[in-house]
C-alpha cells in the first residue's frame, strides 16, 4: 500500500471544501487539526462501548432467564468489538496509538459517554440503558454512516448492523416489565424517573453551548447537531415511554413546539454541574467504574506480555 | 507467484474479493490485476495481495467456531417484535440483518 500515499497535504480550507460522506481515508494527507478532532471523536465513541459492556456485564449472571443471559452476554460481546474496531479507525489517524488510548481510559484521562459513569442497581434500570440510552447511541451512529473520515464509517457499518438486536431486546425487557405485576411497574417507573433527566443530557450541551462542534460539523466528522439529534431521539422514544404506560416527570420540562417542530427541553432542569463533573472524569461513581477498568486491565497485562514477549516468562520462572 | 485481487468498484466502495493472477513479480502482478480485473469492469481501485501473506480461517478446521452451527435466533433484531413500529434506524438495522440472513439461505442452497 505504501506507494498508495501519493496525495499531496490538504490544506483545513481544502477539507472543509471536500468534506462528505466518506471522503477521506489513510491514503489521504490530512492536516494534524483534522486529525486530532477524528481521534478526539472516535477515541470517546470507542472508550464509551467499552465502559457501556462494563456497566451492562453484572446482568449476564443477574438475567431472570436463559434467553435474557444469552442475549445479554452476545450484546457485551458485541460492544467490546465495537471498542476494538473503534480503535482500530481512530489508530489510522497516526495520533495515538491503540495502547495509549487504552492506557488513557484505564487511568482516568479517556472521556466516555455521561450514561455510562452510573452503574445499575437492578434489573429494573437495564432497559434504561439497553432501550433508550443504546437507542440514542443508534440515533446518533445512524447519522455517522455519512462521516468523512472512511475508516470510522466503516466501523459504524459493522455497528449498526448489530445494534438492531440490542435496542430490540432492551425494548422487549422494558415491555415485560411493564406488563408485569404493579410492583413491577413502579420499580419501573421509578427507574425512569433516575435516568430520564441523565438520558436528555446524553447528547450534550445545545449547539451553542457545545466546544468542538463548529469544527467537526465544518470538516463532516459529524453530520447532525446536537439538538437535532435529540430532537430526532424524542421523537420516536417518548411515545414509546409512553406506550410502555411510563409516566415523563414533570422536571426537566420537555415541551414540543409547534412552530418549530421540535421538542424543547428546560436545558435549566438538567443538572449540568454534575454533568461537567462527569466529562471531567470526577463523579465519584463514574471514577468507580473507570477504577474497575483499570483493575481488569491491570489484571490481564500477564496475558499481553506472554503474547508480545514469547519466552520472556519462563526465563524468568527458571 | 499468486496474487489474490480486491477490486474496488467505485470510490468510498468496499474492496471485493474478486480472483487472482499468477505473475512473476509484484509489479508484473498488478499489470495483470488491472487488465484481467479492471479493463472490461472498470475499477477505481486494486489491491493486489501474495497470496502466502493472506490467512485463512476455515469453518471446517478445528476448533474453529464462525456462528451458523448453534441456535442463535436472540442474536437477531427480528427475535424481538414487542412493538409494530420502531426507529428508522433500528428498522434499517433489521433489514440489513434480514438481507444476510437471506444470502446465508441461498448460500446454503447452492451448496
Amino acid at each position: 500500500m505504501q506507494d498508495r500515499y501519493k496525495h499531496c497535504y490538504m490544506d483545513i480550507e481544502e477539507v472543509k471544501q471536500r468534506a462528505g460522506p466518506r471522503e477521506f481515508g489513510p491514503t489521504d494527507d490530512m492536516p494534524e487539526e483534522y486529525r486530532k478532532a477524528a481521534t478526539r471523536m472516535i477515541q470517546f465513541h470507542a472508550n464509551s462501548e467499552i465502559m457501556g459492556a462494563y456497566i451492562e456485564r453484572p446482568f449476564i449472571r443477574q438475567a431472570p432467564s436463559l434467553d435474557r443471559k444469552l442475549a445479554v452476554s452476545a450484546q457485551v460481546q458485541d460492544e467490546i468489538g465495537h471498542g476494538q474496531l473503534l480503535y482500530r479507525a481512530a489508530e489510522n489517524l497516526g495520533i495515538k496509538t491503540r495502547e495509549q488510548m487504552l492506557d488513557e481510559l484505564a487511568n482516568g484521562e479517556g472521556k466516555f459517554l455521561n450514561c455510562f459513569h452510573y452503574p445499575l442497581d437492578d434489573w429494573y434500570e437495564l432497559p434504561m440503558i439497553m432501550f433508550f440510552v443504546d437507542g440514542a447511541a443508534m440515533r446518533r451512529q445512524a447519522t455517522l454512516k455519512r462521516t468523512s473520515w472512511e475508516p470510522y464509517a466503516h466501523a459504524i457499518d459493522k455497528i449498526c448492523f448489530e445494534e438492531g438486536f440490542h435496542i430490540k431486546h432492551g425494548e422487549s425487557i422494558l415491555a415485560e416489565l411493564a406488563s408485569g405485576t404493579r410492583r413491577d411497574q413502579e420499580r419501573l417507573q421509578e427507574a425512569f424517573d433516575k435516568w430520564w433527566p441523565r438520558i436528555l443530557q446524553f447528547f450534550g450541551p445545545t449547539d451553542d453551548q457545545s466546544t468542538h462542534s463548529d469544527f467537526s460539523s465544518a470538516v463532516g466528522l459529524k453530520t447532525m447537531g446536537n439538538d437535532a439529534l435529540r430532537t430526532a431521539f424524542l421523537n420516536v422514544y417518548l411515545p414509546k415511554a409512553e406506550k410502555y404506560g411510563l409516566e415523563i416527570p414533570d422536571t426537566p420540562a420537555v415541551t414540543f413546539n409547534e412552530d418549530t417542530q421540535r421538542y424543547e427541553v428546560e436545558e435549566d432542569d438538567l443538572d449540568w454541574d454534575e454533568f461537567m463533573q462527569i466529562a471531567r472524569n470526577q463523579y465519584p461513581q463514574g471514577k468507580g467504574q473507570i477504577d474497575k477498568r483499570h483493575r481488569t486491565q491491570e489484571a490481564v497485562e500477564w496475558v499481553r506480555d506472554a503474547i508480545e514477549n514469547p519466552g520472556a516468562g519462563s526465563a524468568a520462572a527458571d | 507467484m499468486i496474487f489474490e485481487v480486491f477490486r474496488q468498484e467505485q470510490r468510498k466502495d468496499y474492496h471485493v474479493h474478486v480472483g487472482n493472477v499468477h505473475a512473476p513479480d509484484r509489479e508484473m502482478a498488478r499489470m495483470y490485476a488491472q487488465v484481467m480485473h479492471a479493463r472490461r469492469k472498470p475499477a477505481h481501485s486494486l489491491w493486489v495481495v501474495p497470496k502466502e501473506e493472506i490467512a485463512e480461517v476455515d469453518s471446517d478446521d478445528e476448533g474453529v467456531s464462525m456462528g451458523g452451527l448453534t441456535q442463535k435466533e436472540y442474536r437477531w433484531a427480528t427475535n424481538y417484535n414487542t412493538d409494530e413500529t420502531f426507529a428508522e434506524e433500528i428498522e434499517a438495522s433489521q433489514r440489513e440483518q434480514e438481507e444476510a440472513e437471506r444470502g446465508r439461505e441461498e448460500a446454503e442452497a447452492n451448496d
